[in-house]
């Protein structure tokens, strides 16, 4: 199966980076076509296409966008660009490559939820995206695409960046929104959802700057055209980040379905005389896949679920025969216990308490009690929190142990790892 | 109004309330933190899990809202589990100091351990190293190994005290509690932050390491400080009062009270203690601060015989010639006895009222505390409203001046720190010939030839009313006997009248009666 390139198609082009070229290649035509729609039309046009967010968790985005109540109280549309799972960088090719497809996605988002106000939340290490969407954010205000009475519609619709400090947490919703609010980075409490008490204290839609870009092919061609794209319950096509060992990581845009063996095959297959071992299907958070789990699972929701694992983010990493999985298990576990905002206790404590136990292995002091311990210390940090990190955190060890346990054990017994048969500090010399 | 089991028992409660307000009101055990009655809900420290029905997720019990037909459960082995494991989480970084650790006995971590905890710990892992000893303020020290991160101390400054000193700062499990370098926690209601602190992070600079909870007994009182009247606990033992907090009273002052209440506990004991030198050549010094015994001058006298002759020259002089000195410090009962001695008895009409600072009595921070620093204003203009009295401040001087004041009795105020005219009101009337005065502590100013002293009783030394600026009468009670020589108005007005004390009144609570040790009746509650 090719790829079906429904937003990137013309992402090699430099010029669709700035207004003309993306409007001669046929941008900023949807939008008029959505001003002629009803507001309400575009909600149940984007529901019926079966979009779902392409941040991580998958919610599908129409319904989202039915939550906000009818109060008359101003409402936000916030576009997370905060893209911090580990092995993700979709969303920064995306904004660098078509920030006006983002900015046209936005503004008919904005029309259908009748917002005037939104803000681009971008990561604070993205320095450049925030440097091009403020360019292509003048480009637009100034072609008449954003501000008072866009194309005469009479929606006003005003737009800003905001540079996050590069915080993890700060990707998940309502810590994107109180980071925003000028607060810590902290997820609030839940209820309130954001639609209906978000960014201060006003209903508020937060989405995923892909998302909000594959509003504009929905709109385009309708709900339909969309749904032919995908499978049944996983419609449209989504941004794989392929990285890890591949012969040609990068960003494919594939329907969603696709079996992970091609896309593998997409990606230039494997590195010569190397086998698969592992893949990591959804960023870091997601749970590990084996070599036949891999071979068997298609790139969509429902048959990812069902393995255990998750769709997430989009950020596939292939893990090959010469990876050592205790050292990866280490990599992410440090990974959270760094992130981890330090609110609720059993992440605060459990992110630190897993990262000090695998490091223990991989420095030599490891027990063997301590594989076990591992397992029942993120079993209970799963599910008992504010946000999903704890679970993010706690997932990953829970599928590594249990399905690469002997690395583990090896690990513990010989104080070296199995596939490298070195200790951590040859290893990483 | 919706229904829900809670636990197997029905409960109807009112709409909005949480899960957690429903276990409250049942009184059935439930694990929390970071959930207190007088905040804002947080929800982190995940301890409060609850199993309602038809939801495959644990819910937290504070945020979580009871709805009709509602079935909850927290004894279901999942909940048990999750807040196992939820208490372990809390104390695999704490650093498990309770033998030095001043909130040991009141602490919310022991507590709870008791009751849910796991009992079997697993972490082997390096504990996180935080500051200790950390200057938070002039009244708070923290700790920062053993804060939990609850969150309740920011959210009281934030939303109580409104004056927003404490943040978290950092994050993960690198977190403390910590103020913006060079703003320290400095409001009048800081120390509201230790009482709530569950665990011994923020103790208080006065009261740690004086005393161990254990020994000290508890029972509630009226603070004195203001007219707001807050209900306060009062911790003492035998060897004195230690500290007040307050006591949950919604109509008066909810679950708070301000430092500046809390700081007269000092003036009731009858010594100060003064440690000098160190170590070896260290000396402890007490000073008393309380007047012990009768004074007449400079000799020292039995003070139930002065006050008996006190009564038998006020009789002597008769109405005009004398006169008598109230204030609000005083309970209803014992200006009442005075005053009736004074009206009745001697048929005297000159009976003054002294007020301390009238011109802030309207003056209210927004929270508890108010201007007038009597807590019994509206009792004394009560008490000479019915016994028809309305003499003015001149009306006194002029008599004392022109001699036809011979004999003047002050009820003097308890709390003299809030009296700045203390002195000059001696000046003033010690130009009397004989000028009576009753006081708890002592004062340079009332050491002069014609004042004679009687020793008072302080507020946790007697019972009665106080009537607070709303016009509600909160009623104290006897809480522990500090100077025994000591007696309050309503005994003064017998003594005076010639009548006998019984033997039980005068030694309420002898010294010579051995005591053992007074363990709290209740442990340390969040």
């Amino acid at each position: 199966m090719p790829e079906s390139k429904l937003l990137t198609e013309h992402y090699h082009k430099d010029e669709y980076r700035g207004l003309q070229g993306y409007k001669a290649n046929g941008g900023y035509q949807v939008i008029e076509k959505a001003f002629k729609m009803d507001p309400q039309k575009i909600i149940e046009e984007v529901l019926n296409s079966g979009l779902r967010g392409r941040g991580g968790a998958g919610f599908p985005t129409g319904r989202k966008w039915s939550f906000l109540p009818d109060n008359g109280e101003p409402r936000y549309l916030l576009c997370n660009a905060d893209e911090g799972e580990p092995c993700t960088f979709k969303d920064r090719m995306m904004m660098e490559r078509a920030p006006h497809q983002l900015i046209e996605g936005m503004v008919i988002s904005a029309f259908a939820i009748k917002s005037h106000k939104s803000y681009i939340y971008v990561r604070g290490e993205y320095t450049e995206s925030v440097e091009i969407l403020r360019e292509a954010i003048k480009e637009a205000y100034d072609a008449g695409y954003l501000g008072k009475n866009i194309l005469g519609s009479g929606f006003d619709h005003d737009m800003d960046v905001y540079a996050g400090a590069g915080a993890y947490i700060c990707g998940e919703e309502t810590g994107m929104i109180s980071s925003l609010e000028g607060k810590k980075g902290q997820p609030k409490l839940k209820p309130p959802f954001p639609a209906v008490k978000g960014y201060l204290g006003k209903p508020t839609i937060v989405n995923n700057v892909e998302t909000l870009a594959a509003v504009v092919p929905i709109i385009k061609d309708g709900a339909d055209a969309y749904k032919k794209f995908g499978t049944e319950k996983s419609t449209g096509t989504k941004l794989f980040s392929v990285s890890g060992d591949v012969q040609k990581p990068g960003n494919y845009e594939v329907p969603l379905g696709m079996p992970l063996r091609e896309l593998i095959e997409l990606a230039g297959g494997m590195k010569p005389s190397r086998t698969l071992k592992a893949v990591i299907p959804g960023g870091t958070s997601a749970p590990v896949l084996n070599k036949e789990e891999a071979e068997k699972a298609t790139m969509d929701y429902e048959c990812l679920a069902e393995m255990g694992s998750m769709l997430g983010s989009g950020a596939v990493t292939i893990i090959d025969d010469t990876r050592c999985m205790v050292d990866m298990l280490h990599v992410i576990t440090h990974f959270y216990h760094h992130e981890s905002c330090g609110q609720c206790t059993p992440c605060r404590e459990g992110t630190g308490w897993l990262n000090k136990i695998v490091n223990s292995i991989v420095e030599g002091r490891g027990r063997l009690q301590d594989i076990d311990t591992l397992c029942k210390v993120a079993d209970h940090m799963k599910g008992k929190t504010i946000c999903a990190l704890s679970d993010a955190a706690a997932l990953p060890v829970l599928s590594f142990v249990p399905k690469f346990r002997s690395e583990f054990e090896f690990y513990i017994r010989e104080g070296r790892s199995k596939v490298k048969g070195t200790r951590y500090a040859e290893m990483h010399a | 109004m919706p229904k829900c089991t809670l636990n197997g028992k029905e409960i109807e409660v009112a709409e909005g309330t949480t899960i957690i307000e429903a276990y409250k009101k049942l009184e059935e055990d439930i694990a929390h933190y970071c959930w207190h009655p007088g905040l804002s809900v947080a929800g982190v420290c995940r301890l409060c899990m609850v199993k309602v029905e038809g939801n495959p997720r644990l819910q937290i019990a504070c945020n979580t809202v009871v709805q009709d037909g509602m079935v909850i459960s927290n004894q279901d082995d999942e909940v048990k589990e999750a807040v196992r494991w939820g208490l372990d989480f809390h104390l695999i970084n704490h650093p498990l100091d309770c033998p030095v650790c001043d909130q040991a006995g009141e602490c919310g971590l022991q507590d709870q351990y008791m009751k849910f905890g796991k009992y079997d710990p697993e972490m082997a892992e390096r504990k996180v190293k935080k500051s200790k000893v950390v200057d938070l303020g002039k009244r708070v020290v923290l700790d920062s190994e053993r804060c939990i991160l609850c969150s309740r101390c920011v959210r009281f400054t934030e939303e109580v005290s409104k004056t927003n000193e404490l943040g978290i700062f950092n994050r993960g499990d690198h977190s403390e509690i910590g103020t913006y370098s060079g703003k320290p926690l400095d409001n009048n209601y800081s120390l509201n932050t230790v009482d709530i602190c569950p665990v011994g992070a923020l103790t208080s600079r006065d009261f740690r390491f004086k005393q161990r909870v254990w020994f000290l007994n508890k029972k509630q009182s009226v603070c004195t400080g203001c007219s707001t009247g807050c209900n306060i606990d009062v911790y003492f033992n035998k060897e004195g009062v230690w500290r007040f907090k307050p006591a949950f009273n919604a109509e008066v002052n909810g679950h708070w009270m301000c430092d500046k209440g809390r700081d007269y506990y000092a003036n009731l004991n009858p010594y100060e203690t003064h440690v000098e030198g160190e170590r070896k050549d260290k000396k402890v010094k007490r000073i008393p601060v309380r007047l012990l015994n009768g004074m007449k001058g400079s000799e020292m006298i039995n003070s139930q015989d002065l006050a008996i002759e006190v009564g038998q020259r006020l009789k002597e002089l008769g109405g005009e010639k004398v006169a008598l000195v109230i204030t609000g410090q005083q309970t209803s009962e014992e200006l009442e006895a005075v005053t009736e001695f004074f009206a009745k008895d001697l048929n005297s009409k000159n009976v003054f009222y002294w007020v301390n600072n009238k011109e802030n009595f309207d003056e209210f921070d927004g929270i508890l505390k108010r201007g007038d620093e009597n807590p019994n204003t509206k009792g004394a203009l009560k008490t000479l409203e019915k016994f028809g009295l309305n003499q003015t401040w001149s009306q006194l001087t002029d008599g004392i001046e022109k001699g036809h004041i011979e004999m003047v009795l002050v009820l003097g105020p308890e709390n003299q720190q809030v009296y700045p005219d203390f002195k000059t009101r001696v000046e003033e009337l010690s130009k009397a010939k004989t000028l009576v005065w009753t006081t708890a502590c002592l004062n340079e100013s009332l050491d002069k030839s014609n004042v004679w002293q009687i020793p008072a009783n302080t507020f946790v030394e007697k019972e009665g009313t106080f009537i607070n600026h709303a016009g509600l009468e909160q009623k104290i009670s006897f809480i522990t006997d500090l100077v025994h020589n000591a007696f309050d108005g309503v005994e003064l007005a017998r003594l005076m009248r010639g009548d006998d004390l019984p033997e039980e009144e005068r030694f309420k609570n002898s010294p010579y009666k051995r005591v053992n040790n007074e363990f709290t009746s209740i442990r340390g509650d969040l």
